[in-house]
């Protein structure tokens, strides 16, 4: 059963590591988030293919389980992402809100009594 | 000059009062309407005031970094920031013009609790109040009497210098901290609030130390 998992799993990451190939081409990503997604996906890969391994990294911070390990590092990263995906979106609001002024000054509506 | 900077998202209501209260004790008045769905706009103009339209809401602290800049553009010595909802009395206008020039201060900060009388909601008052006070003193270093009051007077060195980057309500406490930053004059002043609505829960509260965090982390 596992070994299934773990050649489907390996056909995922495939695919995964030449989308983030293509997206760098694009220029979608810069060299940072390319590199990033790409260690991410390898090291999903060897905890896959080689379950012993997250053990001996969880023993050696004290964590019991390797699959508690790879769930603490996981809720880390999502909290992380979701973080900076927050601040992503409060700095887009940002550049709405100086084209909206923008245009709110240039049509100004007034009586000709102002000058 | 002196200028009126108004505020306002669906106030067509209360908001032809207002202007009209203002022109006696301003110059001019400028209303930002920030995306109202209502007539604030219509209201707004017809009652003389100069309007100036967020196409979409972008938020209180939006609308008067817009006044700001609106007054930069024009021949402006002092900016007031009022309500469009009818909760400050316009009475008030003239004698906190008189202070801020008499004390030769950059930024004039409206209180309610320097001995007016205001209808302050009991849990505001005794329980959300003295908790923001404490948080705000301490995020900017300034002690006020009041907190997030929205009349302000501010002179052209204030304005110029203050830049609203808070979009939603967390812009009152980002003017007191740019208020220290740029070492700008600052007094108070006894005004009354009428309170119509509830306004800011806790919630709100909750919201506005939310933003001051995220904003931390926002380049520009």
């Amino acid at each position: 059963m596992i070994i299934i998992f773990q050649i489907l799993f390996l056909i995922f990451t495939l695919f995964a590591i030449v989308l983030v190939v293509k997206r760098k081409k694009a220029g979608e990503i810069g060299k940072k988030g390319a590199f990033f997604w790409v260690l991410f996906w390898l090291t999903a890969l060897v905890a896959v293919w080689w379950p012993n391994s997250t053990s001996i990294l969880a023993n050696y911070l004290g964590i019991g389980r390797g699959t508690d390990f790879v769930l603490y590092i996981s809720l880390i990263v999502i909290f992380y992402l979701l973080f900076r995906l927050h601040v992503k979106i409060e700095s887009i609001g940002r550049d709405i809100t100086k084209v909206v002024r923008k245009e709110a000054l240039d049509n100004t509506y007034e009586n000709s009594t102002h000058s | 000059m002196k200028i009126a900077i108004i505020p306002a998202y669906n106030e067509e209501k209360s908001l032809g009062s207002v202007v009209r209260s203002l022109l006696n004790h301003v110059d001019r008045v400028v209303v930002v309407d920030d995306g109202s769905k209502d007539k604030t706009a219509k209201v707004a103009f017809e009652e003389g005031a100069v309007v100036l339209r967020h196409k979409i809401n972008r938020g209180q602290g939006a609308a008067l970094q817009t006044g700001h800049e609106y007054a930069r553009l024009h021949k402006v010595d002092y900016v007031l920031h009022f309500d469009g909802d009818g909760q400050f009395d316009a009475i008030d206008i003239v004698p906190a013009f008189e202070k801020i020039q008499s004390e030769q201060a950059d930024i004039l900060f409206g209180s309610r609790f320097l001995g007016k009388e205001s209808n302050i909601p009991f849990i505001k008052k005794n329980l959300i109040f003295p908790i923001a006070r404490v948080f705000n003193r301490w995020m900017t270093g300034i002690k006020l009497s009041d907190i997030h009051n929205g009349f302000r007077i501010l002179n052209k060195r204030a304005f110029t210098e203050i830049n609203i980057k808070q979009d939603r309500m967390a812009h009152a406490t980002e003017i007191i901290n740019q208020t220290r930053l740029n070492n700008l004059k600052f007094v108070e002043f006894p005004v009354k609030v009428m309170y119509r609505e509830y306004g800011q829960g806790f919630s709100g509260g909750i919201k506005i130390i939310s933003d001051l965090f995220t904003s931390k982390f926002v380049s520009k």
